[in-house]
């Protein structure tokens, strides 16, 4: 089985190509073409054959990770879209919660207000309506008003519509028969209906997720067409899978009906790459950590499987989305982040960043603002004969320069200036890690971190100091492990059912057929997709709170017949996931199930373990000695440190730190103090 | 008091320092939010958190919650303490404190506060607090919002002085039954309370951490710092003001509907005066105290959380100037002059448990006396709020919901008012209908906005809302709101806003118009309460208005084609003058 996994980047489409019988992986790098990346990704594809010496046609899968959504989201540039709703209801999508996104602002504008994603003239509404508990028809659906809305917004030339109505996840019936209607109207549009994207309640965050579905659907729809026709020009037959934000691959044809559920695509990619790392050494807790020019990306790995977002933790450019996502924090912090002192006098170091252009001082191309990069020159990190495999070359005295400007504004030498940088952001990275740590009962010590992008192994050993973490794990390829990730995953399938269900009076045998529709509906998708059910599993789980919360946590629930011994068993998950993330639990309350849900994973080939190019010993391994500067005790002292060659570095064998190890995609740090060593299992081990 | 302080610390500390506080707090009011059971707290997000230094002092408060909870926690603290020294008593490990004293840096009694001490090998730190608005407090009627009857501070419910909950780690289990006996819908709240001192708890444990691991000496120094640095960031921004003093009223309604007419149309004033890089608020002028209604503001907790919310907000609005540190320094600059006896310095027992729209109409007087000095930094006059307490007896037991019902913003120097939101001190969230009609036996049968009422401008107001709620099952209601008189007032050239609106459409089709303060009243099943919101003032004479977005505004349906014609001057001069 041959696999390519393509990552599209901002500036670089990474490419990987695994060959499951050789067990040989090739990479490849080319530049993204924005105007339409999948011009880039067809030519890197072709290109990476060529350079792997592997028939074109001989590739079996094609793994990819897009941005197009969340592109759109962000540039807020998708459909012109409209929307039919409830009589009674047509601003649920303007007014929102009623809240403003920033306390202290008279200025702000709200992203739903000021850049709607359905003005309020195609917001269109219809008599009808349910009401709870059950999704009962209070007053039935007038099809001829939604005929007219359909014309209507055909005429005004809307292209993307969204239905949603108020109690719809009780009920698709309304919804359904509307999409019927309207397809009849008006055959080319994009529907979408809320009770299929994100059957739950809260009408705001559903509605909203609709309409985004609706507003990045074309342009997704037509990308992923355009992708798969131009890999078949150049001369594949290989399946094209999508990486969808909740940690699977999906097929063109969910994304074209569902895109918003790549809307993560990139940064998923990136969390099933470092627990890919992390399993080549046999560590299964790991906190990922990919840090680029501008931001920093954080995932959770406990026992091999990777932490889901919270129910209302998702937002994208603002808006709140009810989709399935693996949890990823993103925090702005990253090579490019730009050092300052304040108007009162305060060291900040991001969340500006110079990103890619003109980029850090270093870089020569007309940055004048002082960076983390240009302070890792500074302090001679970053060697300027070894960065990149000497692909680039660095400015030393730019990044003299500017840092010599931040020093004087903070009455400190340059070097201790430096240090200050990098102490700030890697403090700023280790708050973000403890978010997700420390504050959800989970304890980072006892948990790899795994740093990769081309900035994280330069502050993994110092942020996992920071945290009592004793281990730091660099993949093999730390640049591309996104597209590694890609050519680990799964297909994966979320199905949801809203059940407001108390555990005074559970309805045992309602449950189980919605388990049992949700798993028939998972069993079809699979089937559609012609996977063979042998591949198939299904897992199921439940959102519960305490009757009265509002937030619910997930726990899994026990397959099989759902009897009382199966849920009691997941209400005990439920209150020691409680204890865990709260500090307490409440066993003698009420829970209400509030959600029910079924994941289908399809299991996919996945890649060999690398075999690690090595080296026979430390001497052939050092390229140079170098100064570089540590806070040794507080003090900024400059070090004699070898700066090392990753491939020629011996198996297995500690190394003392200091030490500076390069690569082409990066540069990793050994503090003094930490011992490194190359693992067989491909990665690089920093102990603390 | 701390006499180690040493004069410097490193600026890369204080900025570590910062860092880590203000993560705290916003994983203190997160997990507050998430444990509590009453839709005021966990949808509406009345609730706050912050941290404080040992004496009161706030170092960085939660980033959700509303700006009226977390604000006033440092005044809790410090009075907290002052209660304590006064009884002989001091606060020790292990110690989880209950404060609400509106004369005692409460915000106003349902606010309740649970503070935990922070110690560091025997020392005294720092504290970690929680407040929320609580549904019931043990007031004369069901809810704890719209007792607008009370006719003193015992009429308002409870009042806790520093009360300990738990003493060097052990629960005073009685005072946990004065409150199940003593509160309506006790199992939601005593359980949100729970979840309070679990929170705060969090916070003091995270914070200890925090001073072992940079040490007390530096943690100290820092916090110095950083209180200064805040200091410097509203002094430099006060300096930037032009020189001068400047004064605006405007007006509460009162209890419109009260032949007394000392509690009708009562006015608000304030006089802002710059001084070096110094304010100076004075509320002389504004009315005196409504000896025997709630509608007075706790100086501290209410009218200072008011007055420093509308300066930071406008002088270091954080759409313009980033993330700005929330901490004592930022209040050091102002100073706030409000004699006894007014609306906004009450004498004791005054009651004041609705002082909720007063003193938001507070912060929007403040607001438009610095619209004279940077008036591109203002909106025009906002649409104020309304809070329903809806109840009813389920069996033997309360249920009660409080809904807050938003107002608007007035229009801007370069856009159009918000639409529809919570304004000014206040940042809460509305309830979900899906939520609402699945818990209680109330259906709500309208959410749009209010179509053709609007403030003109060239920059327009803000758009109000229409929201009617019906009763399934007979149960009562109460109603603590503003603004159903006075217009909220248009800016240079724009014309003022709309009021707001109560009707109750009876089950039998009669509609009677309320006013915007109803105490305790009973509702049959199918009564609807039928709510519209206030549009906020206009920003700009209405015929400079670019054409195009009277066009928009037309084609939305937000205004009719007459209003741009009548209000605007749609399509009359063709050539118009733009500016």
């Amino acid at each position: 089985m041959r696999l390519i996994g393509v990552d599209v980047g901002g500036t670089f489409t990474d490419l990987v190509l695994a060959d499951t019988e050789t067990g040989t992986v090739t990479i490849h790098k080319v530049p993204t073409t924005p105007e339409d990346p999948s011009i880039g990704v067809a030519e890197g594809v072709g290109g990476l054959c060529d350079h792997a010496g592997v028939s074109r046609a001989a590739i079996d899968h094609v793994l990819h990770g897009t941005t197009i959504a969340t592109n759109a989201a962000l540039e807020h540039r998708g459909a012109e879209c409209g929307m039919i709703t409830t009589r009674g209801y047509r601003d649920i999508l303007h007014i929102g919660r009623h809240q403003r996104p920033q306390h202290y602002s008279i200025r702000q504008q709200i992203p739903w207000q000021a850049t709607p994603l359905v003005k309020r003239r195609h917001r269109h509404v219809v008599t009808e309506r349910l009401v709870p508990p059950r999704g009962d028809v209070l007053v039935p659906l007038a099809e001829d008003e939604v005929r007219a809305a359909a014309r209507a917004l055909r005429e005004a030339g809307i292209t993307a519509i969204a239905i949603g109505f108020l109690f719809s996840y009780l009920n698709p019936a309304h919804e359904r028969r509307a999409r019927e209607i309207v397809r009849e109207e008006h055959p080319d549009a994009f529907v979408t209906i809320s009770s299929d994207v994100a059957p739950q309640f809260r009408e705001f965050e559903r509605f909203t997720t609709a309409a985004m579905n609706a507003f990045v659907g074309p342009k997704v729809r037509d990308y992923v067409a355009r992708l798969d026709r131009r890999i078949g020009e150049a001369g594949l037959t290989a399946d094209l899978h999508i990486m969808a934000s909740n940690g699977g691959v999906v097929t063109p044809a969910m994304v074209a009906e569902r895109p918003v559920v790549t809307m993560l695509s990139g940064p998923a990619a990136g969390v099933l790459g470092g627990a890919w790392a992390g399993a080549l050494s046999d560590r299964k807790n790991l906190i990922t950590f990919d840090v680029g020019g501008t931001s920093a990306d954080i995932g959770i790995v406990t026992e091999g499987v990777f932490a889901e977002a919270t129910a209302r933790d998702t937002w994208i450019a603002g808006f709140p989305l009810l989709t399935p996502m693996i949890d990823i924090h993103t925090i702005g912090a990253g090579g490019g982040s730009i050092a300052r002192v304040d108007e009162g006098g305060a060291f900040r170091v991001g969340p500006q960043s110079a990103g890619a252009r003109p980029g850090p001082a270093a870089y020569g191309r007309g940055g004048t603002e002082p960076t983390v990069t240009d302070a890792h020159v500074v302090l001679g990190r970053l060697v300027p004969a070894n960065f990149l495999g000497g692909a680039m070359s660095l400015d030393v005295a730019a990044s003299e320069r500017v840092i010599d400007g931040l020093a004087a504004k903070l009455g400190l030498p340059r070097e201790a200036a430096a240090l200050g940088v990098l102490t700030i952001i890697n403090a700023n990275m280790a708050n973000a890690i403890r978010s997700r740590t420390v504050q959800k009962g989970i304890d980072p010590r006892g948990y790899a971190l795994v740093a990769f992008g081309g900035a994280g192994p330069l502050h993994g050993a110092e942020v996992a100091r920071e945290l009592g973490i004793r281990e730091v794990v660099v993949p093999p390829h730390p640049g591309i492990t996104s597209a590694m990730g890609l050519l680990t995953s799964d297909l994966k399938y979320d199905a949801l059912r809203t059940a407001f269900q108390a555990s005074t009076a559970f309805d045992l045998a309602r449950m189980a057929e919605d388990f049992a529709a949700m798993e028939a509906e998972i069993a079809a998708r699979f089937a559609a997709d012609g996977i063979d059910p042998a591949r198939t599993r299904t897992a199921r789980a439940a959102d519960m709170r305490y009757a009265g919360q509002g937030y619910e946590l997930r726990v899994a629930v026990g397959d099989g017949a759902v009897e009382a011994g199966t849920i009691a068993a997941a209400l005990e998950r439920f209150h020691a996931a409680h204890r865990a993330e709260y500090g307490h639990a409440f066993p003698d309350s009420v829970v209400e199930i509030v959600n029910l849900r079924v994941t289908g994973i399809g299991a996919r080939p996945k890649p060999n373990r690398p075999v690690p190019r090595h080296g026979d010993g430390l001497a052939g391994a050092t390229l140079r000695e170098t100064g570089v500067v540590f806070a040794v005790d507080g003090v900024a002292e400059r070090m004699v440190t070898p700066v090392l060659a990753r491939e020629r570095l011996p198996l297995g064998t500690p190394i003392a730190g200091p030490a500076i190890v390069v690569q082409t995609d990066t540069t990793t740090v050994v503090p003094p103090g930490c011992t490194l060593v190359a693992d067989a299992g491909g990665n690089l081990i920093i102990t603390l | 008091m701390d006499t180690h302080v040493p004069v410097t610390v490193d600026p890369i500390t204080a900025s570590v320092v910062q860092g880590a506080l203000e993560n705290i707090a916003v994983e203190v009011g997160y997990k507050l939010m998430r444990m509590a059971y009453s839709s005021i707290i966990r949808e509406s997000e009345d609730f706050g958190a912050a941290l404080v230094d040992a004496e009161g002092r706030g170092l960085a408060e939660s980033a959700q919650s509303t700006p009226l909870q977390s604000g006033p926690i440092p005044g809790y603290v410090k009075h907290m303490l002052r209660t304590l020294a006064a009884r002989g008593d001091t606060v020790r490990p292990g110690d989880v404190i209950m404060h609400n004293d509106p004369y005692g840096g409460a915000s106003h009694g349902p606010d309740v506060a649970f503070i935990v001490p922070v110690f560091h090998q025997g020392e005294l730190v720092g504290f970690s607090g929680t407040t929320a608005h609580h549904l019931d407090i043990g007031a004369l009627t069901p809810g704890s919002c719209g007792i607008v009857d009370a006719i003193d501070a015992y009429a308002e419910g409870l009042q806790f002085r520093a009360i300990k909950v738990v003493s060097e780690g052990v629960r005073n289990e009685a005072v946990w039954q004065i409150l199940r006996d003593n509160i309506r819908a006790s199992d939601l709240v005593v359980g949100d309370m729970e979840a309070q001192v679990a929170a705060s708890r969090i916070g003091a444990e995270r914070m200890a951490a925090l001073v072992s691991r940079v040490g007390l000496p530096a943690f100290r120094a820092a916090c110095a710092a950083l209180m200064d640095h805040a200091e410097r960031l509203m002094r430099q921004a006060i300096a930037r003001l032009p020189e001068g003093s400047w004064r605006a009223e405007t007006f509460i309604d009162g209890y419109l509907d009260d032949p007394d007419p000392s509690r009708r149309e009562l006015p608000l004033v304030a006089t802002v005066t710059k001084k070096g890089d110094g304010l100076v608020v004075d509320l002389t002028g504004t009315a005196p105290q409504v000896p025997d209604r709630p509608i007075n503001m706790p100086l501290t907790g209410t009218v200072d959380v008011a007055v420093w919310l509308t300066i930071r907000s406008v002088l270091l609005d954080t759409a313009i100037h980033g993330h700005v540190p929330v901490n004592e320094g930022l209040t050091r600059p102002i100073t706030i002059i409000a004699p006894k006896g007014c609306l906004a310095n009450p004498t004791y027992p005054a009651p004041t448990i609705a002082r909720f729209c007063p003193g938001n109409q507070l912060a929007d007087t403040v607001m438009k006396a610095l619209a004279q000095a940077v008036p591109g930094q203002v909106s025009a006059g906002i649409g104020n709020l309304k809070v329903i307490a809806f109840s009813g007896l389920s069996g033997e037991k309360h249920w009660v919901h409080m809904e807050i019902f938003e107002g608007s913003y007035g229009g801007r120097a370069d856009s159009d008012g918000m639409d529809a939101v919570d304004t000014l001190y206040a940042n809460t969230r509305n309830n979900p209908i899906e939520d609402i009609e699945t818990h209680l036996p109330l259906r709500v049968e309208r959410y749009e906005l209010r179509e053709d009422k609007v403030g003109a401008g060239t920059f327009r107001g803000g758009l109000g809302s229409v929201r009617a709620f019906r009763f399934l099952t007979d149960g009562g209601a109460s109603v603590e709101g503003e603004g159903h008189h006075f217009r909220p007032w248009g800016f240079d050239g724009g014309e003022d806003g709309e009021t707001a609106r109560l009707d109750i459409v009876r089950a039998d089709g009669t509609v009677q118009a309320l006013p915007s303060k109803v105490p305790h009243m009973a509702v049959k099943a199918g009564d609807t309460f039928v709510c519209e919101g206030p549009a906020g003032g206009g920003y700009g004479d209405p015929r400079l208005r670019d054409p195009a977005s009277i066009a928009a505004d037309v084609a939305d349906g937000l205004i009719s084609a007459e209003t741009a014609r009548d209000r605007f001057g749609a399509g009359i001069a063709p050539g118009r003058a733009k500016t």
